[in-house]
Order: structure tokens, then C-alpha cells, then sequence
């Protein structure tokens, strides 16, 4: 097997698993230890792995925009303006808009990442606890108070985020918490059926409404795609914006292509106060969309440099490096320019790649919203339940997928923010645990004395004003 | 169409029919056991002539899976079960469903633990990442600190003065604390020891645990002549370690990496001796012993009677008195929950 092969089977790989409903780089990365053994070169893995994670962050747009189903949960934020924007006819554009992005992030982060890989170590140093806390909090700030008008639904979202995520194991006692003595349960509720409950389950369902016999949607032509390229031009500052915020949360060690995405996305909107948002703008597509390419890319940056999983995917790649004897982290590998050529090589031929075949074919892929409804929905709902279901396969695996979906419907019809939902589950074992750290390990005095920490916490203020004084924002919950 | 389901009726049928082994893990997929079975399975599938299928049961502290297999899957003969350190801990202070003397050691690897500390540092005034995975160095750091004292109590007392015991870190968030100097102390197996602490030129060693012996005492292990916690502890305070508390320690260290890395079967699986038979080959051969190795040091596999004498070895150090100590350290001092296992020692 060639180089060539191996990129255009990573490619291929990546660009099926992104366009998949609730799958996405960590899901399609789990599959391939099944494989990974059959390659006959160690670097030819490396070079497909690396393709996945660039093939299937961009694939992941189509679902979004489509059919308003997140491929995974870091396109969520691309969905909401994409999806209204197909619903007008627009889904091409958008798709055309938000690939053009991905690419050109993917691209410029990918090469900065990959290329100066050996330089980044102080950057990672100086985040401590500290910031890492200040982080987080500020993401959770974005998403409550930016993202959506109805602050006093999401601060409720929020909190019931946070004590979904915060069953499991009590992390000073090591005991579990909350799970009224189910074993299941000591684990935490799982984060796929989480996310297919809040987000693909409600959108197929009202999908069944809204779209019972054929597709409203009308998917265009080539001359959409054009739109959508200049479109990214016309707003380059968004993309860019988005881009560099993606790249930096890719830095930061467990913080996923969600709290980019949204962050980008907040920054968007607020960027433009005088434009609407989640009724199909376009900047609200590429704002966000880059985030997402560009975190992947450097979040590799401290899981090669220190084997420390910059986000959940890349926990996933440790464990295959390690399988083909890389072992992160070291200063062996560190030396073996070879290894990070393939790097280099699976992730950027991938992303050209990629975002060629997406704006050469999208407005054939586009055509799958004109097959009516009826016959993919149970297809897609299929996918959705075989993948939300892998963590036991049991009954239990299904009844939490019943009860998120449930939850998620419920917080859709009636307004509570499922992407402040989604975000606090995910980081509320983070945020307590950060808490723990830095009361532990840090004393007020030492705390003033962090500069960056200040920086963070100060913005992290006015975006709480803002989003508490400004009435321009979106309806998307 | 109904010819394509008979086909993938059929081909299911015969996949069962082939009935390979299946190795059960009891975590998610890319955990460090995970990636060491997966390991384990790819070469012993080469001296068993059979494939060997992973199936992840994961839970809470990896105990479900482990349980699961003992209540539902261990009276079939095809299933081996991988076990780790934290299920050693368990045992000996939750209340798990799985009981390791029921069970055959297909073959296990005896392994040590390293600790290492910010290069220079007195270690005075520990920080440390918390978990009961960290227990035995708790334990550990204690007794280098605190020196011969009477009771348990005094040892809390200690501990509570001296150490910062920081909950909520993840083996990476604990590396790169301690690479960033917030921990001033870190642990690592063998191999992980090689990679993220010896390059660190801010590191070196602090202590290490010691290698099981099958007579019961700890060696020194020769990667790190001269840092095991009991020479240590007589070089900076004129006696050996002994007594309760150090019993307790013995006990947890022992239960933690005298079997890091194990396979099980229920006691009287016919299987068992095909399996051992092909671990032994396996653990011959220089190239596949190597793989191994790389994933988690140089350390001895052993190997069915060897394995399950070993075993009763850690079940020697079980008594009323050390696991009374060890929960009472637990909870007073290291805040985590756990029990007096009276069955233990039954």
C-alpha cells in the first residue's frame, strides 16, 4: 500500500463517518483499531489516521446543514444558521461556505501546527489550573448568555447540564455519586447517547413533521458553490477569527471541538450586533466552521509532545500510535522526522483533498434532502441508535438514549438551550475537578499574581454583561 | 433481500460456531489495559492458533466489567479476563462481585511502580494527584515523612499536616502538572516512567515500590538500584519500616503491582493449560516479549502454577488488622470511601 493509498482510504473513511449523524472523528476512530494492524507500514497508518481526523471534521458539515443533524457534537454551532439556510434553498452554499472554511483553517492551522510542532512546548507550560479553570468557565458563560436570548432558560439548561454530568464518581471520594446504586451509571451517563438525544433525535422527529412526504429543500447548483466561496472571502475576518479561536482550545489539554465551535460562534454573533443570527446568516456557518478544523489540528500538538490527549479524539490516537509502537511523548519519536512527515502529510493532503471532493460533489451529496423523508429517516434513526448503543449494548445503553431524547425534545419545544445543556454535562467533571485543583493547589495571592488568569476572568465578566445586556441574539435553543 | 439476511444469518452462525476466545477488558477502548490486551491478544493469537476477540465491559473504576465477568461469563471456557492494578485495589476495599481465588492465572506480569519528584526538592511538603490508585503512595510518602510512629492515627495526623492531596486529575492532567511544577510529585509504571519523567530534565526518582518475590518480601529492582521506599526509609531513619501501617502499605502496594497485568480463567476451565501453554511460548520468544515490554517495561510474566502461587502470595498479606488500617487511612486521610472487607480473610 502506497502513501497515496492510505490518504485517499483515510479520506474516504473520514469524509463516511463525518457525514454520519452523531458519529464524527472519535467515533470513526474507535473503528479503525479493528484494523489498523493490516497496514503493512506503521507510517502508511499514521498518514490514514491523520486523514480521518481532517476528512471527517469537514464531512461532518453536510449532516448539520442538511438535515439539521450534527455529524458530530463540535458541528453542532454550524447548524444552526446552516440548517435554516438549506431550508431557503441555500444548503449548497452553506455546505460550499463552510467547506471553503474548513479548508482553509484545516490548511493554515495545519501547517502552522504540523510544521512547527518542536516550538510549541512553552505555550502549553504557562496554562496551569488556573487558566484552565478561567477557561471553561468562560466557554460555559459563552454558551449560556451569547448563544441564546432566553438567559433564565439556559442558566436552568445549564445547571441541569451540570448535574447530569456530574453523575458518576465523586472525584475526592472515589465513590459513586448519584447513580441510586446503578452500576451502569457509575461511568456517567455516556457522552453519544447525550448528544443524539439533544440534538439528532428532536431533529429527526421534527424532521417527520416538517418534512413528512419530500424535502422542502432545494439544494441549487454549481453556481451556490461559487456564492459560498466568495461568501468566505466577503467575511474572512469571521473565518479567520474562528479559526485562531479553534486553534487555541486545541492547545489546551480536554477541551473538545464543541467548546470551539461555540466560542467561535458566540464571537461571531457578538462581532456583529447589528446582523441576526439563527434564522440562516451565513457568518453564522463560517464563523464556527474553521474552529473545528483548526482545533484538530493543534490539539495534536500536546498529545504528540506530551502523550497528553489535547481533546477526545486524540485520546483515541494515542492508543492506536501506541499500537503501532509510537510512543507519544518521547524524545525517540521526537527525532523521527518521518513520523511527523506522515503527520504532516495525512493531515494537509487530506484536508485539500477533502475540501476538493466536498465542493466538486456537494451539490450531488446536497440531493440526499430531496429523497423523501420517510425512507432515510428510519436509516439515519438506525445509525443514530447502533452507534448510541455501543457502550454496553444492553438495554441500558437504549433506555438512557430514550431518556436524553426525551429530555432533548423537551428542551427544544420549549426553549432551554441544548447547547448550554450539552456543554455543561460535558465539562462538569472538568469544572469541579479544576475547582478542586486550584482551591487545592493555589492561594488567592498566588492566584492575583497570574496574569493570564486576570485576562480571562475579566473577559469572561464583560462577555457575562454583554450577554446579559444585549438583545440582539440568537433563538436557537 | 431474504437472500442477503439468510447470508448474514448464516455467516453469523458460523462466526459463533468458530467459537474463539474472547478476552474481556474492563474499560474503554485506548485505556492502558486496552491497548496492553490488545497487544497481548494480536501475539498470543500466534502461539494459540485460534483469533482472540476483545470485548470492553467499561464502568465505574473498571469494576463492572470485572464483575460482569465473574456473575455471567466465567463458566464459559473461551472467555479470559484481563484484570489491572485498580482492580487489585478494589478488591481489597470496595464491594466488587469478583474474588480472585476463584479464578486460574493464566499469567500475570509482576510489575513496580515508580515515583518520581521535582528534581531538588526535599519533598517536605507534597503535592501530589489524588485517587485510589495513588493509595500505595500515599502510604508511602507518609512513612518517608512522618518516620517509625505508634498508631494509624498519628500517621493521618501526619499526612493531613504535610500533603497536598489534589483530587480530580487524569493520568495526563497529572503529568502535565507535575511537568508544569504545580505537583512537585508524580508516579509512573516502568515504561510510562521512561517516557514522560526520566526525558523531563526537572524530574528524577523519588522512591519505587519494589518486585514481589515469591517468598513475600520486595527486591530492589534493578532499573533503579537504591530507591526502594524500604531502603530509603531505613537510610533516613535507622530502622527498617514495620509495624501496622507498613503491613497495610505492604498489603495495597502488593495487591496493586503484584498483578498489574493479569489473565484469568474460573478455576478448572479445561482451557487453561492451552493457554498458559501459549503465553509461555509467547513470553519466550525475544520479538513478541519485546512488543510487550514496550508497552509496559521489563518485568516478568508468570505464568500458570507461578501466577496462581503468586496470587496466594498477595492473599498471605491479607489480615483483619491491614485491611482495618488501610480503610481507616482511606478514609481519615485520604478522603475515599472504602470498607472493611471481612470475607477477605475467610
Amino acid at each position: 500500500m502506497t502513501t497515496v493509498m492510505a490518504l485517499i482510504a483515510g479520506t474516504l473513511y473520514g469524509l463516511i463517518i463525518g457525514i454520519l449523524p452523531g458519529a464524527g472523528a472519535t467515533t470513526g476512530l474507535i473503528f479503525v483499531f479493528t484494523f489498523i494492524t493490516l497496514f503493512p507500514d506503521p507510517y502508511l497508518a499514521v498518514v490514514f489516521v491523520m486523514a480521518v481526523v481532517a476528512a471527517s471534521t469537514t464531512g461532518d458539515t453536510y449532516t448539520g446543514v442538511l438535515l439539521g443533524i450534527p455529524g458530530a457534537n463540535s458541528s453542532a454551532a454550524t447548524m444552526v444558521d446552516g440548517f435554516p439556510l438549506a431550508l431557503q434553498g441555500k444548503a449548497t452554499y452553506a455546505i460550499s461556505a463552510a467547506v471553503t472554511t474548513s479548508t482553509l483553517n484545516g490548511l493554515l492551522w495545519g501547517l502552522l501546527t504540523f510544521l512547527l510542532l518542536p516550538y510549541y512546548t512553552n505555550l502549553i507550560m504557562i496554562f496551569g489550573v488556573p487558566e484552565l479553570w478561567a477557561f471553561t468557565v468562560l466557554a460555559l458563560v459563552c454558551v449560556t448568555f451569547i448563544t441564546n436570548k432566553y438567559w433564565f432558560r439556559s442558566c436552568l439548561a445549564l445547571s441541569l447540564g451540570l448535574l447530569l454530568g456530574l453523575i458518576g464518581v465523586d472525584p475526592v471520594t472515589n465513590a459513586d455519586r448519584w447513580t441510586g446504586g446503578w452500576e451502569y451509571l457509575g461511568a456517567g451517563i455516556q457522552l453519544l447517547p447525550m448528544v443524539a438525544g439533544l440534538f439528532a433525535i428532536p431533529e429527526l422527529f421534527e424532521g417527520l413533521k416538517t418534512r413528512s412526504s419530500t424535502s422542502v429543500i432545494t439544494t441549487g447548483n454549481n453556481l451556490q458553490t461559487k456564492q459560498g466561496i466568495i461568501a468566505v472571502w466577503q467575511n474572512k475576518w469571521d473565518a479567520l477569527r474562528g479559526g485562531l479561536i479553534g486553534a487555541f482550545i486545541g492547545l489546551l489539554p480536554g477541551l473538545g471541538g464543541a467548546v470551539a465551535d461555540w466560542i467561535a460562534y458566540s464571537s461571531t454573533v457578538a462581532s456583529h450586533p447589528n446582523d441576526k443570527f439563527g434564522n440562516g446568516n451565513i457568518k453564522g456557518v463560517i464563523g464556527p466552521e474553521g474552529a473545528n478544523n483548526a482545533q484538530k489540528a493543534t490539539s495534536m500538538i500536546p498529545t504528540v509532545l506530551f502523550g497528553i490527549p489535547g481533546a477526545p479524539f486524540a485520546a483515541i490516537i494515542i492508543g492506536l500510535f501506541a499500537y503501532l509502537d509510537f510512543e507519544l511523548g518521547t524524545l525517540e519519536l521526537a527525532n523521527d522526522g518521518k513520523f511527523f512527515n506522515s503527520l504532516l502529510i495525512g493531515f494537509i493532503l487530506a484536508t485539500v483533498l477533502v475540501g476538493w471532493l466536498c465542493l466538486l460533489v456537494t451539490p450531488l451529496i446536497a440531493r440526499v434532502a430531496q429523497i423523501p423523508y420517510k425512507y432515510y429517516f428510519p436509516v439515519l434513526l438506525g445509525v443514530i441508535v447502533l452507534a448510541c448503543v455501543q457502550y454496553t449494548g444492553r438495554w441500558e445503553d437504549y433506555f438512557i438514549l430514550i431518556l436524553c431524547s426525551a429530555l432533548g425534545m423537551l428542551a427544544k419545544k420549549y426553549k432551554f438551550s441544548r447547547p448550554a445543556l450539552l456543554l455543561a454535562f460535558i465539562l462538569a467533571d472538568r469544572i469541579e475537578a479544576l475547582t478542586v485543583q486550584m482551591t487545592g493547589l493555589y492561594t488567592v495571592e498566588r492566584l492575583l499574581d497570574r496574569n493570564i488568569f486576570l485576562v480571562l476572568i475579566v473577559i469572561t465578566v464583560i462577555t457575562l454583561v454583554w450577554g446579559l445586556t444585549n438583545k440582539r441574539k440568537i433563538d436557537y435553543a | 433481500m431474504r437472500k442477503l439476511l439468510l447470508g448474514l444469518t448464516f455467516a453469523m452462525v458460523a462466526s459463533v460456531a468458530q467459537a474463539d476466545y474472547t478476552m474481556i477488558v474492563p474499560q474503554k477502548p485506548g485505556g492502558g489495559t486496552s491497548v496492553w490486551a490488545e497487544i497481548v491478544a494480536k501475539e498470543l493469537e500466534k502461539y494459540l492458533g485460534e483469533d482472540i476477540n476483545i470485548t470492553h465491559i467499561p464502568g465505574a473504576r473498571d469494576i463492572p466489567g470485572f464483575n460482569t465477568w465473574h456473575k455471567e461469563m466465567r463458566e464459559d471456557d473461551k472467555v479470559i479476563m484481563v484484570s489491572h492494578g485498580g482492580n487489585g485495589v478494589s478488591f481489597l476495599q470496595e464491594e466488587v462481585a469478583y474474588d480472585y481465588r476463584q479464578y486460574e492465572s493464566i499469567g500475570l506480569m509482576n510489575l513496580n511502580i515508580i515515583a518520581g519528584k521535582a528534581i531538588g526538592d526535599d519533598m517536605t511538603a507534597p503535592r501530589f494527584a489524588a485517587g485510589s490508585g495513588m493509595v500505595p503512595e500515599a502510604f508511602a510518602m507518609t512513612m518517608l515523612l512522618c518516620g517509625p510512629k505508634n498508631s494509624i492515627d498519628e500517621y493521618v495526623e501526619c499526612f493531613k499536616e504535610n500533603v497536598t492531596w489534589v483530587s480530580g486529575m487524569s493520568g495526563s492532567e497529572r503529568r502535565l502538572a507535575f511537568r508544569r511544577g504545580e505537583l512537585n510529585g508524580t508516579r509512573e509504571n516502568p515504561a510510562a516512567y521512561k517516557k514522560h519523567v526520566e526525558p523531563d530534565e526537572n524530574a528524577e526518582i523519588w522512591f519505587h515500590h519494589g518486585i514481589l518475590q515469591s517468598d513475600g518480601t520486595h527486591s530492589d529492582d534493578p532499573n533503579y538500584p537504591g530507591y526502594q521506599f524500604e531502603i530509603l526509609f531505613e537510610q533516613r531513619w535507622g530502622v527498617a519500616p514495620s509495624g501496622d501501617f507498613y503491613n497495610a502499605y505492604k498489603l495495597v502496594k502488593s495487591f496493586r503491582d503484584g498483578m498489574q497485568k493479569a489473565l484469568w480463567v474460573n478455576a478448572g476451565n479445561p482451557n487453561a493449560t492451552v493457554l498458559q501453554t501459549a503465553l509461555t511460548e509467547m513470553s519466550n520468544n525475544a520479538d513478541s516479549r519485546a512488543i510487550i515490554e514496550k508497552k509496559v517495561g521489563k518485568y516478568e510474566w508468570k505464568i500458570g502454577d507461578d501466577g496462581n502461587s503468586h496470587r496466594d502470595t498477595l492473599m498471605s498479606f491479607v489480615t483483619e488488622s491491614a485491611l482495618t488500617d488501610l480503610v481507616q487511612f482511606n478514609t481519615e486521610a485520604l478522603g475515599l470511601r472504602s470498607i472493611v472487607k471481612d470475607n477477605l480473610t475467610k
